[in-house]
């Protein structure tokens, strides 16, 4: 039972920072195209944006990955 | 790095303004300012006259216009003129070069519409050729030529009929199917069947295919040979204007390029010109120049205009003037990673040139998120290629060199992590060197954290340099603890995890407690949410060990299709694929994160743009090098 608790809330650490990540994304990405067609010098500045959404992500990814190794040691 | 300018006054007597304008021009390291002294020229006497630059602009949009209009690519006939030309006989012939290329340009226009217009009958032409050559079987015969649209031939049977019955065998239908699937009809009718003909057409409401009316002959089966005369004629009055354009560019050509350098030059000068500052007797320039190029300079000068002219050095505090502009310098190996300094607007004077470090960083994140033999092998294929075919200088020779150099290090990591496309490395015997990353994950995410603490600490290292080159101490003293803070906090962490001894635990976490009020006093309350933040951005070098083995995860699974799929062929296919999908995304996903750990994470603790780019009086061709770099 236990178990399925850890794959669980490992799996959710993922999951809620990925739609999370996914709606930020989604709010910032049409607006710096619509930028872009304006100001294209700002390339670097939009792909920038467009990243720092995916920290959220990637810390859920590096929280799963710890709750896994935590539960199975 | 950011090359150390000196700032440079020169002053002289007003007669050798213009000579020494030019040996400026011609040394090409002064970035001129305005000096701050009042101006007095009386009577224009120094420089180009306003009447002479007007003639100047005037003849470079003529000369441009020429250039555009000659034939891109024809060989120069005649030898380069020596320098410099005289302007007057030169501005005639660039006004009549300029009348006969648009005349040119007027009449291939009219015989490119024309061609385009007889073309159209070229189908028919081509469908009728045998008939139309042979003799008329009336004298006063009248051609009709009509296109039916595809699908409608059905009904050329009908049409038969009915001419028939109106003119008997005075008349001829030939039918033909054109590739575009419609019909063509060529109705030949004697001189008294005409009128017939006509009135059926118009009741079938089908319209003739009318003769093109600059031939002058309604009847198209006479304007035939008139038609086929005046394709010919076309083309050849087409090759004709072409090779008269070639003519004049082989003449004209050599003049030109060096009038264009004469007269850009001449503007160029002319504004320098205008920043010189003119009194009765003496002229004073002012501007900025690498530091070890001022010896040079004066001894030039000298040389060249005797001693009357002074060149001395203003500037004694090199790092905090905040108006020198800004000239990166770097070895050749860094060159090619200033294409991720120049995306960023150019560091501010006396702050650092992150170049370096960045040629040091960027392919290393790189090469550790991709970390696979196989997959850098294959980048550096693809990064030789595109370097091989690109142009020395421009920026896709440094996106190739840069990859290159990403390439190397994610072969090596790939060697240290023993991957070869994923795990297929085991089957030929394989191994980590350092770690395996499917399996050693925590391992894999200290050492990248460790890498963003390492990598944040030099970044506040980078700041104190800056904010003690810029006289401010006080700042210079925060980013040092700053510093400080994070090593005792790694320290008191390592201890409380028993990876360093356990006594180092309480004096590092009192020394956090006693440095934390220190830090406030000496940047305020901005300085807990700057140091939260220098946590928050090494945590998120966590980043590399996600992509790195979300990376690795992508190539074992493409691997295991090779059995999990019946088929050995459909398995290998389907493998392949997937690795090239992988190789895509391991080429966009590290760049994009290797990029913004450097703006955000790395170049949040010490950059400061703002930057003026040092743009020195130059001949144009230098000058337009340097703009384009």
């Amino acid at each position: 039972m236990e178990l399925i608790w850890i794959v669980f809330a490992s799996a959710a650490a993922v999951a809620i920072t990925g739609l999370a990540t996914a709606w930020a994304q989604g709010r910032i990405g049409p607006a710096l195209a619509a930028s872009l067609a304006e100001k294209p010098e700002l390339a670097t500045t939009a792909i920038i944006m467009v990243a720092i959404p995916e920290t959220m992500v990637i810390l859920g990814f590096v929280v799963a990955v710890m709750i896994l190794l935590r539960g199975a040691g | 790095m950011i090359i150390e300018m000196a700032r440079v006054r020169i002053a002289g007597p007003r007669a050798l303004l213009d000579p020494a304008l030019r040996l400026l021009q011609d040394l090409g390291d002064l970035h001129l300012i305005t000096p701050d002294a009042p101006d007095r020229r009386g009577a224009p006497g120094e420089g180009p006259s306003p009447r002479l630059l007007k003639h100047a602009r005037r003849m470079l949009d003529d000369l441009d216009h020429v250039l555009a209009a000659l034939p891109a690519g024809a060989a120069a006939g005649a030898p380069a003129p020596a320098r410099p030309l005289s302007l007057p006989p030169m501005a005639r012939r660039l006004r009549g070069w300029r009348r006969e290329l648009d005349g040119f340009a007027r009449m291939r226009a009219e015989l490119l519409e024309e061609q385009a217009l007889l073309l159209q009958y070229r189908t028919f032409f081509e469908a009728f050729d045998p008939l139309l050559r042979r003799p008329p079987r009336w004298p006063d015969a009248r051609a009709s030529f009509v296109l039916l649209r595809a699908g409608a031939a059905a009904s050329l049977g009908e049409l038969e009929r009915k001419l028939q019955a109106a003119a008997g065998s005075q008349v001829e239908l030939h039918a033909r199917q054109l590739p575009s699937g419609e019909t063509a009809v060529l109705l030949l009718a004697a001189g008294s069947a005409a009128a017939p003909v006509e009135t059926l057409l118009a009741a079938a409401r089908l319209d003739e295919l009318p003769a093109p009316r600059s031939l002058g002959e309604p009847d198209l089966l006479r304007a035939m040979p008139a038609l086929r005369a005046r394709m010919d004629e076309i083309e050849t009055r087409l090759r004709a204007n072409e090779a008269r354009r070639v003519e004049i560019a082989g003449q004209a050509r050599p003049e030109l390029d060096v009038l264009q350098l004469q007269l850009h030059d001449l503007l160029l000068l002319a504004e320098a010109e205008a920043q010189v500052r003119i009194g009765e007797l003496l002229f004073v320039v002012e501007g900025w120049m690498p530091g070890p190029a001022v010896a040079p300079l004066r001894a030039r000068m000298a040389r060249e205009l005797g001693p009357d002219l002074v060149v001395s050095t203003v500037s004694t505090e090199p790092w905090t003037r905040g108006d020198a502009p800004v000239a990166l310098a770097n070895p050749r190996l860094f060159r090619p990673f200033e294409l991720v300094t120049r995306a960023f607007p150019l560091p501010r004077y006396g702050s650092i040139d992150p170049t370096p470090f960045v040629a040091i960083f960027f392919p290393m994140f790189f090469g550790l998120m991709m970390g696979d033999v196989g997959y850098g092998v294959l980048l550096a294929l693809a990064a030789g290629i595109v370097r091989r075919r690109s142009r020395p200088g421009g920026n896709a020779r440094a996106a190739a060199e840069m990859a290159l150099g990403c390439a190397l290090f994610a072969i090596a990591f790939g060697v240290l992590f023993g991957e070869f496309f994923g795990t297929l490395g085991a089957a030929f015997g394989m191994r980590p060197l350092a770690f395996d990353r499917e399996n050693a994950l925590a391992p894999f995410l200290i050492f990248t954290i460790a890498l963003g603490a390492v990598h944040i600490v030099l970044g506040l290292v980078l700041a104190i340099i800056g904010a003690w080159r810029q006289g401010e101490r006080r700042k210079a003293a925060g980013r040092g603890l700053t510093i400080a803070m994070i090593v005792l906090t790694a320290l008191a962490l390592l201890a409380a995890f028993e990876v360093l001894p356990s006594r180092f635990f309480t004096p590092a976490a009192i020394a956090v407690l006693i440095a934390f009020p220190v830090l406030i006093a000496l940047e305020g309350i901005i300085a807990v949410i700057e140091l939260m933040s220098a946590f928050g951005h090494i945590l998120s070098y966590a980043r590399i060990m996600a992509l790195g083995t979300a990376s690795l995860m992508l190539a074992m699974i493409a691997n295991r299709m090779v059995g999990a799929l019946g088929s050995a062929v459909v398995g290998m296919a389907f493998a392949l694929l997937f690795h090239l999908v992988n190789f895509a995304i391991g080429l966009f996903s590290p760049t994009i994160h290797a990029l913004r750990l450097h703006y955000v994470e790395f170049f949040g603790e010490f950059y400061s743009p703002g930057g003026a780019t040092y743009r020195p009086l130059a001949h144009w061709r230098a000058a337009s090098r340097a703009a384009s770099a």
